[in-house]
């Protein structure tokens, strides 16, 4: 890419927003969407009915507006935003760990019948949505930061600052 | 640019209503043409059908000679800009202009060197990053002209582009279109209905009404030499004054009073002696004298000027209105009696009402 391109490219930040890590923080809300969709997906009496699942519960709706607002603040270049996204990120894989791995190893009697909690299947389908997100929200981050820098930078040579619009 | 050729174009409804009739034009590259009239007379019908907007019932449309008549309005390669902006309101800006480029998928480091060529051009760089909500009217309807720069279109079209701007803006965004135009040197059709727009922007004013061409001139053609009484009538502020007089040899004797005819007069009106003619006369054209006694019934000072309304008398009843720009300031009162004349005169055959010219 040439030279004059590449100021093309910056300069023109200056009027677009960041789309792209903008609509990968509602990618990552998707997936997690998905996620939560199919934990439930099987029917393994009380297995689910504790306080790791409430909280769960309250993390993935606090993740949800999180992750949105995110996805507005990274969309006008700001860095800030890009560490919560980064928290996020780190944090969906995490959560492979608490529910998931849980539960694909656990067995629960019903009816005097054992019962896999979570089939290998359902298993590796939530693990996949949850690296899906989280890989959403570190990419989104990391071309956030990248991009709010350059923008930053340019700037300076302007002396204008970043728009908060 | 590009040069625009309407030959014999109709426009017919499905309802059978024609709305424009035998339309003739050929625009000539980087020229303005103002297309005016009052509402209803086919003059916006005739630009959506330049732009592709509305069929053709008959006729033929060139641009640079090649027949776009049957070509859909995405291939015409024209811009059109309407009275109500049509910009996006979630967009800014910025994305407003560039979205038609970026629909053609043109390269984004392109759209946004002409986005900014463009702003530049408009004065809007610093109001890039706002949606149109944020900005006013004038500013707006420049976004649409932006909009339309950015394409580098072959015709610009406007569509009465002021209409919803206040009087004083109107005024400056149309100081703005004419810098536009000697600038971009751009071929444009302009459609209004504001007779000052027509007189001030156009290279030649098309004056249209009922679907028909009044008359094609420049604005000096339409002012000075109006073709019929429609012409007369629509262009100039105050209109102008109509009289029905009878040609009497050297004078035209009309109810109340005769004016005297030059040598010039006479023989243009030769083939008219003793018979009825509408005079027409400017009110700018009406000056203080000793032919028509005029009784005043308003009086309206404009600074350099004093607008004076008033009735012929007839034998001390009031008769035709005339309305008079006299220069300077007067102060008339209501029933004040004033001698005018005529120091320009326009005629008009009172059955055709065309006007009468030396040699016709």
């Amino acid at each position: 890419m040439k030279d004059q391109d590449k100021a093309t490219r910056v300069d023109r930040m200056r009027y677009i927003k960041n789309k792209f890590s903008s609509n990968l923080c509602l990618l990552a809300i998707l997936f997690d969407v998905f996620y939560f969709v199919c934990i439930y997906k099987s029917d393994v009496s009380t297995y689910y009915y504790t306080i790791m699942i409430g909280a769960s519960i309250v993390y993935n709706l606090v993740f949800m507006l999180a992750a949105f607002l995110s996805s507005e603040g990274v969309k006008t270049y700001s860095e800030k935003y890009c560490y919560v996204l980064i928290f996020l990120g780190v944090m969906q894989f995490v959560r492979i760990f608490i529910i998931p791995l849980r539960a694909s190893t656990a067995v629960v009697t019903v009816a005097k019948v054992e019962q896999v909690v979570m089939g290998s299947g359902q298993f590796a389908k939530c693990v996949v949505y949850l690296c899906i997100s989280g890989v959403c929200c570190l990419l989104a981050a990391g071309v956030g930061i990248v991009r709010s820098r350059t923008l930053k930078a340019y700037l300076a040579t302007l002396g204008e600052e970043v728009r908060r619009d | 640019m590009a040069t625009l050729s309407l030959q014999h174009i109709d426009k017919i409804y499905d309802n059978n209503v024609q709305a424009v009739f035998d339309f003739n034009l050929d625009v000539k590259d980087g020229e303005l043409i103002v297309l005016v009239g009052p509402s209803g007379c086919g003059k916006s019908t005739t630009l959506r059908m330049v732009a592709g907007l509305e069929d053709i019932s008959n006729g033929k449309l060139l641009l640079d000679g090649k027949d776009i008549t049957q070509t859909p309005a995405k291939d015409r390669d024209m811009a059109m800009v309407f009275q109500n902006y049509a910009l996006y309101g979630h967009m800014t800006v910025y994305e407003n202009m560039a979205f038609s480029l970026t629909l053609r998928k043109e390269d984004p480091n392109v759209i946004h060197k002409k986005v900014l060529a463009a702003a530049e051009i408009l004065n809007l760089t610093t109001q890039l990053n706002k949606k149109p909500s944020q900005l006013s009217g004038g500013q707006r309807q420049r976004v649409a002209m932006g909009r339309a720069i950015v394409r580098t279109p072959k015709v610009f079209l406007f569509d009465e582009p002021l209409s919803n701007l206040d009087a004083k803006l109107r005024g400056s965004t149309r100081r703005e279109i004419l810098l536009l135009h000697k600038r971009l040197k751009a071929t444009m059709l302009y459609v209004t209905h504001d007779q000052t727009e027509a007189l001030t922007l156009a290279d030649r004013i098309v004056c249209m009404s009922m679907g028909h061409v009044q008359q094609i001139g420049t604005p000096l053609e339409l002012y000075d030499t109006p073709a019929n009484l429609f012409v007369a009538g629509f262009i100039g502020l105050p209109p102008m004054n109509f009289l029905d007089v009878t040609v009497k040899g050297d004078r035209l004797e009309g109810e109340g009073f005769s004016v005297p005819l030059s040598d010039k007069e006479k023989s243009t009106l030769a083939s008219y002696n003793g018979k009825e003619i509408v005079l027409g006369v400017r009110p700018e054209n009406v000056v203080i004298g000793n032919d028509v006694p005029v009784k005043v019934f308003s009086n309206e000072n404009l600074g350099m000027n004093t607008l004076v309304h008033g009735n012929i008398m007839v034998g001390g009843k009031k008769g035709m209105k005339l309305t008079g720009k006299l220069k300077g300031w007067c102060d008339y009162k209501m029933n004040d009696e004033i001698k005018v004349s005529f120091d320009r005169m326009h005629f008009f055959d009172k059955e055709t009402t065309n006007a009468i010219r030396e040699g016709k």
